[in-house]
């Protein structure tokens, strides 16, 4: 019986994997790195990590003479771990640890303003941007609008908002909490229903100013804010957290040039019709905030309801 | 000499392995102290590589077993029988059986290279590569729900999307003769000969082996290019691409060259282009959208380790020149 030291490392490699993933649902880190929508694939990918590992396994002790079945017909675009070891090998198992070792011994960060600053917040952007487009923008809106009537589909619940999602909230939820949005006193900007609310709001600010709203967020400062004003952020996650998106609101109040960047706050206040480089959008007026911990959920899923 | 060395790389394996299982055991220790301090944009850059990562291995995996699959139990006789003999209805066959494989940019690349040594051509093995992750239920229904359930940008998008894969497909079907795969399998009818003798559970285990090895293959290409896309999103502001001006062609090449750096998976990035619909024409994002699912930067890594270098250069500018064209037509519609 012969060690075969590439199969070996092979195996090693695959086991990490299968821990890796593994870890990742046990201690719930992987809401940190991808949408929890995903859940199922990367589970999946547990299973079949461990199924390769299982079959990596026997490989280990078979030497370099005693060929599998394989190795008569099948020449090589890829290795089957007979050859001697050389440089270029030593490379390619040092890249699949690398992201193993990294993964292992870093613990998840938090997306905070220096990723927001190099992807742009919505306010940049606006700056930046042409007006007529809001043009293309109604005609989206107005088609949603008509298809909604025609189809008879809620419109809370798809417009702007994607496909699964464990943020799951049932029709009758999703229809209390946009009446709540329409009646309540405050507006509560929680967890569940933030893209939905900060959707609403953006679309059309004339209609909610002078509402009261609370929400929570990061401190972003960015461009050339007055010293009252920040911008109350949270990252919007699709898919995973490298297709992340700036959202929040710019917020007015006397201290904000105290905060440092990244700092959460928990913010109350008065939502009223800002300009911004000629464009319209919410602003709100703080009457009361507190720096609070950074939140469990630091980042925003999209909605998915439950259709009975 | 020789043993010399055969010595050394094998210390050199123990002594990884060492580290890797002493890694295990200090995670603890590392992350309850302070020792271990890096600068916070690692920790940042770290995240996203690996959520990149994380995204992305299901899917390889995934791919990496069909690829298995198609190296034990596919035979050149099956594929011969499949492919029609005029190079353009190989074309059109390869583009719409992407169309109808559920595929993500990164999974398809080991398929595409198995398929093609197994005797698919080229122009046909090309048109399924750039179909495959562009033109599916999960990418319609995305695209359909980012654009606020708007069916006219994600039937844009398979259209346009369609027409430039076979156009492209067609391109190098009159440009190349061979294969252009870097290494090619010289054994082929030795396995289909020793293949049939085989029994189905050593078949199925042999599928399994082949998918650990083109596991490993891949991996490190994925790896790197996932490593590229999030040193960029870490430290390059996106905002230096708005500096190119206004106007229909600077926004599309603006949006082109965003869908390529950012490398987003094909059933995410409907709504990050869903998002620039205030700052740029939907001619734009309609190219942000078709071109990204075709190349992208850890996809031309992947690649180029399966197909010749220049190969590879040729179809990056074939994709986007001819992307750009069609989609540059749309606005005209």
């Amino acid at each position: 019986m012969q060690l075969n030291t590439q199969h070996l490392l092979k195996a090693v490699l695959i086991g990490l994997f299968t821990l890796f993933f593994a870890n990742l649902h046990l201690t719930g880190d992987i809401a940190k790195y991808i949408n929890p929508k995903y859940d199922f694939m990367s589970k999946l990918a547990v299973g079949i990590f461990f199924i390769l590992f299982m079959i990596q396994l026997p490989r280990i002790f078979q030497g370099k003479r005693t060929h599998h079945v394989c190795s008569v017909h099948c020449s090589h675009s890829h290795d089957h771990g007979h050859g001697h070891w050389n440089f270029a090998k030593i490379i390619g198992f040092a890249i699949v640890a690398f992201p193993l070792i990294t993964g292992f011994t870093i613990p998840p960060a938090t997306l905070d303003s220096s990723i927001a600053a190099n992807k742009g917040s919505i306010l940049s952007q606006i700056s930046s941007g042409q007006k007529e487009e809001k043009s293309f923008e109604e005609s989206l809106m107005e088609n949603s609008e008509s298809l909604t009537e025609k189809e008879n589909i809620d419109i809370y619940s798809s417009d702007h908002i994607p496909l699964v999602n464990n943020n799951y909230l049932t029709e009758g939820e999703l229809k209390e909490k946009e009446r709540w949005l329409q009646d309540s006193e405050i507006i509560d900007m929680s967890e569940d229903i933030f893209i939905s609310y900060y959707s609403r709001i953006n679309e059309n600010p004339e209609a909610f100013a002078g509402r009261t709203i609370k929400l929570s967020g990061f401190v972003f400062k960015e461009g050339e804010f007055a010293v009252n004003q920040l911008v109350l952020s949270r990252f919007f996650i699709t898919h995973c957290v490298a297709d992340a998106s700036v959202i929040g609101f710019l917020t007015e109040f006397e201290g904000a040039d105290q905060l440092q960047q990244d700092s959460w706050l928990e913010i109350e206040g008065v939502l009223a019709v800002g300009n911004y480089d000629g464009y319209e959008l919410p602003i709100v007026k703080v009457t009361s905030w507190d720096v609070i911990n950074e939140p469990n959920e630091p980042y925003i899923f999209p909605i998915q309801t439950l259709v009975q | 000499m020789q043993s010399k060395l055969k010595i050394s790389t094998q210390f050199l394996v123990v002594f990884m392995l060492g580290i890797s299982i002493s890694i295990m055991f200090m995670v603890p220790i590392f992350s309850s102290s302070d020792v271990f301090t890096l600068p916070k944009s690692f920790n940042q850059f770290n995240t996203i590589f690996l959520s990149i990562l994380i995204e992305a291995i299901p899917f390889v995996l995934i791919g990496v077993l069909i690829a298995g699959f198609i190296q034990i139990f596919i035979t050149e006789d099956h594929i011969r029988a499949f492919i029609p003999k005029n190079k353009i209805l190989a074309v059109f066959m390869g583009c719409f059986v992407g169309s109808l494989f559920p595929a993500c940019e990164c999974g398809i690349v080991p398929i595409v290279r198995r398929l093609i040594e197994k005797g698919v051509p080229l122009y046909a093995g090309i048109g399924f590569l750039l179909t495959g992750p562009l033109i599916n239920p999960i990418v319609i229904l995305s695209t359909y729900m980012a654009f606020g359930n708007d069916l006219e940008m994600a039937l844009y998008r398979m259209g346009v999307g369609f027409v430039a894969a076979v156009a492209i497909a067609l391109v190098v079907s009159f440009l190349y003769k061979s294969n252009q795969l870097k290494r090619m399998n010289k054994n082929q009818n030795a396995f289909l000969k020793e293949g049939k003798r085989q029994l189905i559970g050593t078949r199925v285990s042999e599928m399994f082996k082949h998918s650990i090895d083109e596991f490993f293959d891949m991996s490190k290409y994925l790896i790197l290019g996932a490593f590229v896309a999030a040193l960029l999103q870490t430290y390059v502001s996106m905002q230096f691409l708005f500096l190119f001006g206004d106007g229909l062609i600077h926004s599309t090449i603006v949006m082109m060259a965003l869908a390529y750096f950012l490398s987003l998976c094909s059933e995410a990035d409907a709504f990050i282009g869903a998002s620039f619909k205030n700052i740029f024409p939907s001619t734009s994002i309609l190219a942000f959208l078709v071109y990204g699912p075709m190349i992208d930067l850890k996809n031309t890594i992947m690649l180029l380790s399966v197909f010749k270098a220049k190969f590879v250069f040729v179809l990056f500018m074939l994709i986007t020149s001819i992307v750009f064209t069609f989609v540059y037509l749309t606005s005209f519609l």
